[in-house]
């Protein structure tokens, strides 16, 4: 890309081809003024993290001499930490404990966003405009405002639910034991991610042409046709946009299972892969172990987001 | 492509100068102010504000400001941190176990000659959590010489009498589920780690030990097994709860009175008033059961002294506020005032004259008995230098082995293995194998 070819234009319009050195001069200047404080901004809060992160993940802090309290000061270290993150059991538990959450709370989040979306969208929904903003309002409260209401919902001493099922004679509900963790974990993200899903397909149904519609109708299509056969395919994209934030926010699992975590003795300070890397960096004081697994999280979430819109750039975007 | 080449290593080199910039130390020598200076100084707690206010306005040249940096572990992961970027608060308050991990991290001073003849204000045993190889590191603020609180109402009104041996207190536990089955007698929480420290330190064993430069990592020894069968049995037998404590449940629990009793410290009061504040005059203090009938020996739980971190630009100053509000009657009013116990021998003189905490109301002899369980505390340290590595190992195997009915020994076991690779990468010479 040659910015100064588009930029020539207009000095071609003006038919004053006098002019023409010295602002070729200066436009060959201004693109790059313009974009310096961009670059200088990724610069700084983007790639010199990325950089020092990678150079953290080499570095270890030793013990220098003997003593037996002696000093401890950061040496190189080569790929020690990465083998040790790579072999960690606690942490690569972590990543499967992910999986069973995304599992669950992936396609629940998407099929409830996009359902609400249809049902919205298709104009028999009464209270169209107060369901949509009820819905969404989950998305506006704090993350971790929202588990701890949720962890009191949990809790059978404080809990209305387990209040009800006891008096139904079935007991107390085992909501952060056993494998229901999962689901009550999930719960959370679905009830909080569901409204801003639902507002991105939403959006991206009402730029469909009507006409589209219009014409389904004429060849005798009914609403759900429409729906499945017309609304669908057109907001693919859309949905893999929003399983694309799904994907990526499952793993970066964290705020939920910490701030629940001192409510039940099931939640580890390994149970995700953040929160390992918190215990290293800030309770066991190891920040080049937490950098090299770090660096091994976004790895890992970079290559699952190239294979994910890979799978499904030709279907979504047509490309 | 090249230009994008030179960018990377420009980058590169420049991120390798700040680090090399960062970890730069300031020179030792302590600088002498020239006019009014401000220290700061990071401590959880509701004694501090007291603390400072009584500083600050006896000393109008040297004032200081606090921050409350979270908990005792929140508050030590951040001082580590920020004393890496030179960046920590003049003074801090650290806990006992946290000390050795911040010597070897480089954020506590050797404060010997500014604080060393203040030996005497303290007992052996206290003083002795705060200096290694006769360097002294920081002044004791408060101790928690372990105890056992109950709510002596309901221990009444089920007719449980109050149990003096570990023994009796498993069959106390015993009578309280027969005499009310919503009850227990206290909670077996995996992940207390310091106060199973203290249970397994009551009983004898030490879980790092030194000898020159070679450590020893005992917290899998037969004494401390001991402890962990202790506690399998009662919680095999449904015998005590199990599951974290000071939680909303727990809380409601408790309110509800069916948590009957906490073997915990002299800090404990504070914190049941806390949560459980209809319940004030039903509780008392007592010794903590013992191990063997005869013997009170009890160990720590918590407690916490005042460190001058290395990034401290007046340490004299730092020092001198450290040993004030530690050890003179001003800082020993404001700590019983407050619920805290002082470690200076001033200040622990001072609570006999004081009234019992609010929640033990009408227990005369409170303090009588606290002075007599601090004076039976287990000296010698035993704290290693990567406690803050044992204590997340520890929570999240006996978690582990809670929930997932394993036994406790195993979770033991596991926690010894992994302080030992941990010390033995870090390049710490170990004896164990």
């Amino acid at each position: 890309m040659d910015p100064t070819t588009t930029d020539a234009a207009p000095s071609v319009q003006t038919g004053v081809p006098r002019r023409v050195t010295k602002p070729r001069r200066q436009r060959r200047i201004a693109p790059y003024a313009f974009v310096t404080p961009g670059v200088l901004l990724y610069v700084a809060f983007l790639l010199i993290p990325i950089v020092y992160a990678i150079y953290l993940s080499f570095r270890g802090l030793r013990v220098a001499g003997g003593a037996a309290l002696g000093r401890r000061e950061e040496v190189f270290v080569g790929f020690d930490n990465y083998a040790k993150a790579l072999t960690d059991g606690d942490f690569l538990a972590g990543f499967l404990r992910l999986a069973v959450y995304g599992l669950i709370a992936v396609p629940i989040t998407l099929g409830l966003a996009l359902t609400f979306a249809l049902l919205l969208d298709s104009g028999v929904a009464r209270l169209a405009r107060f369901s949509r903003t009820a819905i969404f309002i989950p998305y506006a409260v704090p993350g971790v405002i929202a588990t701890l209401l949720w962890g009191f919902l949990y809790l059978p001493a404080t809990s209305p639910i387990s209040d009800v099922s006891e008096a139904l004679g079935f007991g107390v509900i085992p909501f952060l034991n056993g494998s229901t963790l999962f689901v009550s974990v999930a719960n959370i993200a679905i009830w909080s991610g569901v409204g801003f899903n639902m507002i991105i397909i939403y959006t991206s149904l009402r730029s469909i042409p009507k006409e589209l519609y219009e014409s389904a109708r004429i060849d005798g299509a009914n609403e759900l046709q429409i729906a499945l056969r017309i609304k669908v395919p057109l907001v693919v994209p859309a949905l893999v946009l929003t399983g694309l934030f799904a994907l990526i926010g499952t793993l970066q699992l964290y705020g939920e299972p910490t701030t629940l975590r001192p409510m039940t003795s099931e939640i580890t300070h390994t149970w995700v892969p953040l929160m390992a890397i918190y215990r290293d960096a800030f309770l066991r004081d190891d920040l080049s172990l937490a950098a090299a697994a770090s660096v091994v999280l976004a790895v890992g979430t970079l290559l699952v987001s190239i294979v994910l819109l890979r799978f499904t750039q030709k279907r979504a975007f047509g490309e | 492509m090249r230009t994008r080449i030179t960018t990377v290593v420009g980058l590169a080199a420049l991120a390798a100068t700040m680090v090399a910039c960062a970890s730069e130390d300031d020179s030792d020598e302590a600088a002498q102010p020239d006019g009014p200076i401000t220290l700061d100084y990071w401590a959880w707690g509701t004694s501090q504000d007291g603390l400072v206010e009584a500083w600050n306005s006896a000393h109008p040249d040297v004032q200081v400001r606090r921050t409350d940096a979270g908990g005792p572990s929140d508050s030590s992961a951040k001082l580590v941190t920020s004393s890496r970027a030179d960046e920590a608060p003049d003074v801090a308050l650290v806990e006992y176990q946290s000390l050795p991990a911040m010597i070897v991290a480089d954020v506590a001073m050797d404060i010997t000659d500014h604080v060393g003849d203040l030996s005497d204000s303290f007992n052996e045993g206290v003083w002795s959590q705060v200096t290694f190889n006769d360097q002294v590191y920081g002044v004791p603020q408060d101790v928690g010489p372990m105890a056992l609180i109950y709510n002596a109402a309901r221990f009444d009104e089920l007719g449980v009498d109050l149990p003096t041996t570990w023994e009796e207190y498993a069959q106390a536990a015993a009578d309280v589920r027969a005499a009310d089955p919503d009850a227990y007698i206290s909670t077996f929480a995996p992940d207390q780690f310091g106060w199973f420290a203290g249970l397994a330190r009551q009983a004898g064993s030490v879980w790092w030990e030194v000898d020159g430069e070679t450590w020893t990592v005992n917290i899998d020894d037969a004494t401390s097994r001991e402890v962990a069968e202790y506690w399998q049995n009662l919680a095999d037998e449904d015998l005590v709860d199990t599951g974290p404590i000071l939680t909303p449940e727990w809380n409601a629990e408790l309110n509800d009175g069916n948590v009957l009793a906490w073997p915990a410290a002299l800090w404990a009061p504070g914190v049941i008033h806390g949560v459980a504040p209809d319940q004030a005059g039903d509780w008392r203090l007592a010794p903590l059961p013992q191990w063997e009938d005869g013997n009170p020996n009890v160990a720590f739980q918590g407690g916490s002294a005042v460190v001058v971190t290395t990034s401290a630009e007046y340490p004299e100053q730092a020092a001198e506020f450290a040993a004030w509000i530690n050890s003179s009657q001003e800082g020993a009013e404001v700590q019983i005032e407050t619920g805290q116990y002082p470690a200076s021998l001033l200040g622990q003189e001072a609570t006999l004259q004081s009234d019992p905490p609010e929640l033990m109301q009408g227990q005369d002899e409170y303090w009588e008995i606290a002075a007599e369980i601090a004076s039976s505390t287990v000296d010698e340290i035993s704290w290693g230098p990567n406690v803050n590595v044992a204590d997340s190992a520890f929570q999240d195997a006996f978690n582990s082995a809670v929930t997932d009915g394993t036994p406790l020994v195993d979770a033991l076991a596991e926690t010894q293995q992994v302080v030992v690779d941990d010390m033995r990468e870090t390049g710490f010479s170990l004896s164990n194998e």
